[in-house]
């Protein structure tokens, strides 16, 4: 905080690129805003006659910090208690206004208006602590199938799962019956073609039926899943590490050769390339350790104090992302 | 009009001088208060909203920029007095470089006349106890700005307590292939040889000879076969010892190079040893402590190639809709009160758990 006359000051100075003000002028400006000298300095100057004041002043000081710091905390917990409340009701209004009825022609309807979409979408998921077990992958499972099944709807050909543990990369074949059962619930008959595959696991493409295979540029489109999970992110760069290391004690490789677009290369080629959004369903952003390389450009969107999966998140993602104002209503 | 009056009388009176020393004070006590709680560590800023702000204020482009200047001058104070002990700030990427020449030249220009300056203040620097680090790409800046930039780090490199990096030109992408390419660099240095007491050769001489005498007193009591599959684990052992770290697949591809190395080839370190830990070591924030808090201003939601793989774990990211030239205390103080109230939390849910494990193992 600097007093406005030396504001002033300070900006003639800068206009005229230092040339204002002396530095000798220039420090007497700053002197009342330094903080004391380090103690090796005080030491050497006589020490204050106070005697037992400056302990005293000291401890009501602290005092005084801690009572402020108690009733900072106070307000704010009453604050956030307020403001959770307020998103909640918030986001149960946009739940009951935009909900999906498993109809893609309403959510068609809700998209229609967006100038942009998302090629490749991405989403953070989380397994639920207390659920570590089967029903903790089920709700985790039945949330992915949802995102798809609005992602098949709204027509983003891409849609990328981080999940930190990585669990639904053990699940590949059930995974792809799920998303496939509900993108019947939602389309009918005549579900979009669908793949499902993580880093380094063969793809599953339309749960290797053959009967389904010639929907590939059905009229319903087309759908790829990549499910990610920490180990996509710091390890791959780590291996990547490590493979140009032995190619370079083999002299196949000289270290000069590395370049920005060699790694960017590998890393599209060996998990994905830059995702367009990045939409959180937890209350703040934390990417958890999702893939680095790859969120350098992405848009991230989330809602505060928000907890769980919700159309209505998904929906004004999209909204975000394209810069569009959410009306009331459809 | 009406608006008009009161807002001159309001900044009338917010820069009355009993006004302004309440605020300072106000500020001291705020200040003093978080530090009471914990306080984040590393702290990151993504500066922007200098242009938008110019624009909409209708001044030049480079006033805005020195306005955020003075906004960083004011965080930073902040940061500094509530405990923080690591500031990066995020102040020219390399894509940067495509603004008009104008602007680079001028953010460049205000670059070099602020660290000179901070240079003729040397000891006045070191009550802060602040040090200066420059983070990027140096082969980009000009040499005279490379100077200041040099004379600025070595003032202050002594100082330990506080250190500000600076971001120029940076971008993360950049800096995570650097840290791959040193971390390759250091791997293929061959290892310097051990100096040790013992030679290989002789102890294979021995073994030869103590071979040829145990053969020559075995050979008539036991059948030759023996004396053949002993005579092979010798070969192998050999084989093996003369590189041991070199992995299996080195010694093949060896032999495709030609004997350009005779008898004694480079032992490298076994690439399989890298870890996340050690490309880290690598970043430009090597030795620094993990990034707590991200702060992003002017409403953009996004990390522009800014400290990613700093910031992909648990970082708390927050990204706040005023722009930089606007943030301050009021606007910096509720995202670390938030920050305190999760660690907080976080801590006491930690606690409960354990507890409620503890209570259950009681009850058994």
């Amino acid at each position: 905080m600097v007093l406005s006359k030396e504001t002033k000051i300070y900006r003639q100075d800068v206009r005229e690129k230092g040339a204002f003000l002396t530095p000798q002028q220039r420090e007497d400006l700053l002197k009342p805003y330094l903080p004391d000298p380090p103690p090796t300095m005080v030491s050497k100057a006589p020490m204050p006659r106070k005697g037992m004041t400056q302990p005293v002043r000291s401890f009501a000081i602290k005092q005084l910090h801690l009572f402020v710091f108690t009733i900072m905390h106070l307000l704010f917990s009453v604050y956030i208690r307020i403001r959770q409340t307020y998103h909640v009701l918030w986001n149960q209004i946009f739940a009951v206004l935009y909900y999906h009825h498993k109809a893609p022609e309403l959510i068609k309807q809700d998209v229609k208006n967006l100038n942009r979409l998302p090629g490749h979408m991405s989403v953070i998921l989380e397994l639920k602590g207390e659920e570590r077990g089967t029903a903790g992958v089920e709700s985790l499972m039945d949330d992915l199938a949802e995102i798809s099944a609005w992602c098949a709807c709204v027509g983003i050909p891409m849609l990328s799962v981080y999940e930190r543990t990585g669990i639904l990369k053990a699940y590949l074949p059930s995974t792809h019956r799920t998303v496939t059962s509900k993108l019947h619930a939602y389309f009918g008959r005549n579900i979009p073609s669908l793949q499902v595959r993580a880093p380094h696991i063969p793809s599953l493409l339309n749960g290797g039926s053959s009967e389904e295979l010639d929907h590939l540029d059905s009229p319903s489109g087309h759908l790829s899943i990549l499910l990610l999970s920490a180990e996509d992110g710091r390890s791959t760069l780590v291996d990547l590490t490590k493979t140009l290391s032995e190619m370079s004690q083999r002299k196949k490789l000289s270290p000069n050769d590395i370049s920005l677009d060699l790694v960017d290369a590998e890393i599209t080629e060996s998990v994905m390339g830059e995702p367009d959004l990045l939409v959180l369903f937890g209350p703040n952003v934390e990417l958890q350790g999702y893939p680095p390389w790859q969120v350098r450009l992405t848009e991230i969107f989330h809602v505060q104090d928000n907890t769980g999966v919700g159309y209505q998140i998904f929906l004004r993602a999209l909204h975000s992302f394209a810069k569009a104002q959410m009306r009331f209503g459809r | 009009m009406a608006s008009m009056h009161l807002s001159q009388i309001r900044r009338w009176l917010l820069q009355s001088p009993p006004v302004e020393w309440g605020i300072m004070q106000l500020r001291e006590l705020l200040i003093g208060a978080l530090r009471q709680g914990s306080i984040p560590q590393h702290v990151a800023f993504v500066m922007d909203g200098n242009r938008r702000f110019a624009k909409s204020h209708g001044i030049e482009t480079v006033e805005g920029h020195n306005l955020g200047f003075e906004a960083l001058a004011r965080v930073l104070e902040v940061c500094y007095k509530s405990g923080v002990k690591v500031v990066t700030v995020y102040a020219f990427s390399i894509a940067n470089f495509k603004r008009s020449k104008y602007e680079v030249d001028a953010l460049m220009d205000m670059a070099k006349v602020k660290l000179s300056q901070l240079a003729q203040h040397g000891d006045l620097l070191d009550r802060y106890g602040a040090c200066i680090r420059v983070l990027g790409q140096r082969e980009l800046i000009k040499d005279d700005v490379l100077e200041a930039i040099d004379r600025a780090v070595n003032m202050t490199a002594k100082n330990k307590d506080a250190i500000l990096n600076i971001c120029c030109p940076y971008t993360s992408h950049d800096e995570m292939t650097t840290a791959i390419r040193d971390t390759v660099i250091d791997y293929s240095r061959p290892l310097p040889s051990q100096q040790r007491s013992f030679s290989e050769s002789h102890i294979t001489h021995t073994i030869r000879s103590r071979h040829l005498s145990a053969g020559t007193l075995k050979v008539r009591s036991h059948s030759p076969s023996s004396g053949a599959t002993s005579d092979t684990e010798e070969s192998i052992s050999t084989s093996s010892t003369l590189h041991p770290d070199s992995p299996p697949g080195d010694s093949m591809e060896g032999e495709d190079d030609g004997p350009k190395s005779e008898g004694f080839r480079d032992t490298f370190p076994d690439p399989e040893t890298i870890t996340p830990e050690i490309l880290n070591d690598h970043m430009f924030t090597a030795g620094l402590p993990p990034l707590d808090l991200l702060v992003r201003t002017s409403g953009v939601e996004r990390l522009s190639d800014f400290m990613l793989w700093q910031c992909h774990q648990d970082t708390e990211i927050v990204f706040l809709k005023c722009l930089w030239p606007e943030f301050d205390l009021w606007t910096f103080l509720p995202v670390l009160v938030e920050w305190q109230w999760k660690r907080r939390n976080g801590l006491e849910r930690e606690k409960g758990s354990r507890g409620g494990i503890e209570k259950l193992i009681k009850m058994a």
